[in-house]
């Protein structure tokens, strides 16, 4: 049994998808337990994945390959999960502001989110205050991150978190920024509750908050 | 005397990436691009202007027919000529291989030279910095070098071109919010200029504007690029690609999507009115994919600079390039390694109007003093460039049979003649010998630039705009900042 952990795991790493879709088969039909799965083998070599990239090892596109890899087996454990929570670290909502069009970064670290087993809602560009509000009331994530390019965009995301002051729902989500004009200055002068230079420590950002 | 047949001299070195035959496969792939997949234009007017120039226009996706795209590459001028607002004088001619050097524009952070600390750039850093580049001898033309933010946001960019123009009378290429913003910085011009014709005639400004990667204009590049062909003023397009992140991993795949971006670009000018200058950008580079930073130092980011200049040499458009730049977060061993790579490659494809120099910390923050010490590395590559001439009078074989065996040159006339035009004297590399150098101080590069950025400062004055210019530019900017209250 623990050896279909191991190779999964390796395959996760290795970024070969279809070898991990067959381990999972191969897992499911020796009646091991899907969670087990998951968190022993798909979720272990993400792990791995993420250490690795922390320190320079590995690299964006072999972590999206790795991620690419441990959704293959994912879609075939989830609807065997009946009546089972499927583990998620959280869920963020992401977007790049109001007037702004840049979302290189802001994909980028909806990736690194979701391949570190985050539920990501990806609002896409021109994402205004209203925009935002509305997702958060659908979604109820535990994280919001804003994202611009531009100094003049930037300032949507105060208008941001003025709105959900306004709106009674600041307490409940954790608001993080990012883009090349953003710093941690900008951050805490807005009220937000973190700022994140890349996705890496985006990833590590939203870990924190929901702590 | 004999005739010489046959011979080949070589006035400059040779330097090129690609062939005539790669660049017209990278034109037609990048033409296909356009034909193929189409750009999006988030801009009415603009898509408006396209399909009555024959594009296929599908919501706001627009392809390009390469007729269009030949059709605009033949009216644009294939030379732009850019004054000195003081003098009038016209400096920089770019045309052919013309390599001119200037600085980068919009970075949010700056070194403050007095305190070493990384803070967010103003209207005075930006004042500063336009007083160095206009007091450095191996710098053509000025962007701002920071973007100003002590002052309102949304307006910010009237500041910074006033913080400019108040400080240098070298060309300036400024970036502009939007069409509103750059209307202001065209009447500014205008009242410095002394009419809109005298201007067009004489520009010493050029926008900045850029698409964003892969293949989108946006509502403020496109209304640009339009504005700029209707007031007949040149306009610097620059996609900013990232190799493996907004285009493909491989270099050509970067050149024809980045390609596409531009001439994609030059359509939209041009439509608008035939004949506008326009002005070639592109900096093309990798993301690092561990980092994933925009690198403004590898070797990729030269190799792609040197390519997209054979490129536009090939499509005889002017060409705006990226120099002198680095990714080191402080002016070290590393940013010295990457200016000193960059500018000599630069210098040596011929891009024509190279920004950039002075930038470090992947462009996000500027150094007066890396750029003050990328005048002398500005100033070397450009002896790298003069070559070297082989004639009778430089062979100087009677020379060399006067002084003879064991003799010397150092008291001969030829010596005199061109030992200061052969050789190129930097003013902050040290080569002092050592004990000289210890009792100088034994002050590093870096300490040798600070020095120099802090007398240019302290006793430098550019020269002013009449007084009374100055007050008409100030209402400008007034005016507009009454707007955002």
């Amino acid at each position: 049994m623990s050896n279909y952990f191991e190779d999964l795991a390796k395959s996760v790493i290795a970024g070969q998808q279809e070898r991990v879709k067959e381990l999972t088969r191969q897992a499911l039909d020796a009646g091991t337990d899907p969670v087990e799965i998951i968190n022993q083998g798909l979720i272990a070599g993400m792990n791995v994945v993420g250490a690795r990239f922390k320190v320079g090892q590995m690299f964006v596109p072999e972590v999206l390959m790795s991620a690419r890899a441990m959704n293959g087996g994912m879609d075939l454990v989830k609807p065997l999960l009946v009546g089972q929570e499927l583990p998620s670290a959280g869920k963020v909502v992401l977007g790049t502001v109001k007037g702004d069009l840049h979302d290189i970064g802001k994909n980028l670290v909806g990736m690194m989110l979701e391949s570190a087993g985050f539920t990501v809602v990806n609002l896409g560009v021109d994402a205004g205050p209203d925009k935002f509000l509305q997702a958060i009331k659908e979604h109820k994530p535990g994280v919001i991150g804003m994202s611009a390019l531009l100094t003049t965009t930037m300032l949507s995301m105060k208008d941001t978190i003025e709105v959900l002051k306004e709106e009674g729902l600041r307490n409940k989500v954790k608001v993080i920024v990012g883009g090349a004009p953003i710093s941690q200055d900008f951050a805490e002068e807005i009220g937000a509750d973190g700022f994140a230079p890349d996705a890496a420590s985006a990833t590590d950002l939203c870990k924190k908050l929901l702590a | 005397m004999p005739v010489k047949s046959n011979y080949v001299a070589n006035a400059t070195p040779l330097f090129s990436i690609l062939s005539p035959g790669q660049c017209e496969e990278i034109l037609f792939a990048a033409e296909e691009v356009l034909e193929r997949t189409g750009v999006t234009v988030h801009d009415e007017e603009a898509r408006d202007i396209l399909k009555k120039a024959g594009c296929w226009l599908d919501g706001i996706r627009v392809r390009i027919p390469s007729a269009v795209v030949d059709r605009a590459l033949n009216s644009v001028p294939k030379r732009v000529t850019l004054c000195n607002s003081r003098t009038g004088s016209r400096d920089v001619l770019l045309e052919g291989n013309n390599a001119y050097f200037g600085t980068g524009s919009d970075t949010p952070f700056t070194i403050d030279p007095y305190t070493g600390q990384r803070k967010r750039s103003t209207k005075q850093s930006v004042s500063w910095a336009c007083k160095v580049i206009d007091a450095l001898p191996n710098l053509d033309f000025v962007m701002s070098l920071g973007i100003v933010q002590d002052v309102p946001l949304l307006i910010s960019d009237r500041h910074q071109f006033e913080a400019q123009v108040l400080n240098t009378g070298k060309p300036i290429v400024t970036t502009a919010h939007d069409i509103y913003g750059f209307a202001d910085i065209i009447e500014m011009c205008e009242i410095i200029a002394g009419g809109e014709e005298e201007l067009r005639r004489n520009p010493f400004m050029t926008l900045y504007a850029e698409p964003i990667s892969p293949l989108q204009h946006a509502w403020e590049a496109a209304s640009k690029l339009v504005l700029a062909a209707r007031k007949g003023l040149p306009v610097v397009y620059t996609p900013c690609v990232m190799a493996g992140g907004t285009v493909p991993a491989t270099m050509a795949g970067v050149l024809t999507n980045g390609l596409a971006e531009s001439l994609s670009g030059l359509v939209i000018n041009q439509a608008t009115r035939e004949g506008s200058p326009f002005i070639m950008g592109g900096v093309f580079t990798i993301m690092d994919m561990s980092s994933t930073i925009f690198s403004y130092g590898s070797p990729e980011f030269n190799l792609l600079m040197s390519a997209l200049a054979d490129m536009a040499h090939y499509l005889k458009l002017p060409m705006f390039g990226t120099a002198g730049c680095s990714d080191a977060c402080v002016v070290d061993e590393q940013a010295g390694i990457e200016a000193a790579l960059s500018i000599a490659m630069t210098a040596l494809s011929g891009p024509n109007l190279n920004h950039d120099v002075g930038y470090i910390e992947y462009g996000s923050t500027s150094s007066l003093e890396y750029l003050t010490i990328n005048n002398d590395v500005i100033g070397m590559a450009r002896r790298l460039v003069r070559g070297i001439k082989v004639n009778d009078e430089t062979l100087a074989l009677d020379l060399i049979d006067k002084v003879g065996p064991g003799g010397h040159f150092l008291a001969e006339d030829h010596t005199m003649k061109y030992f200061k035009t052969e050789t190129y004297y930097p003013e902050l590399i040290n080569r002092q010998r050592y004990d000289a150098w210890k009792e100088d101080g034994a002050k590093t590069l870096f300490q040798r630039a600070n020095e120099k950025v802090k007398d240019i400062i302290e006793n430098y004055q550019p020269e002013p705009l009449p007084a009374d210019v100055q007050q008409k530019i100030r209402a400008v900017v007034e005016r507009a900042e009454q707007k955002v209250r």
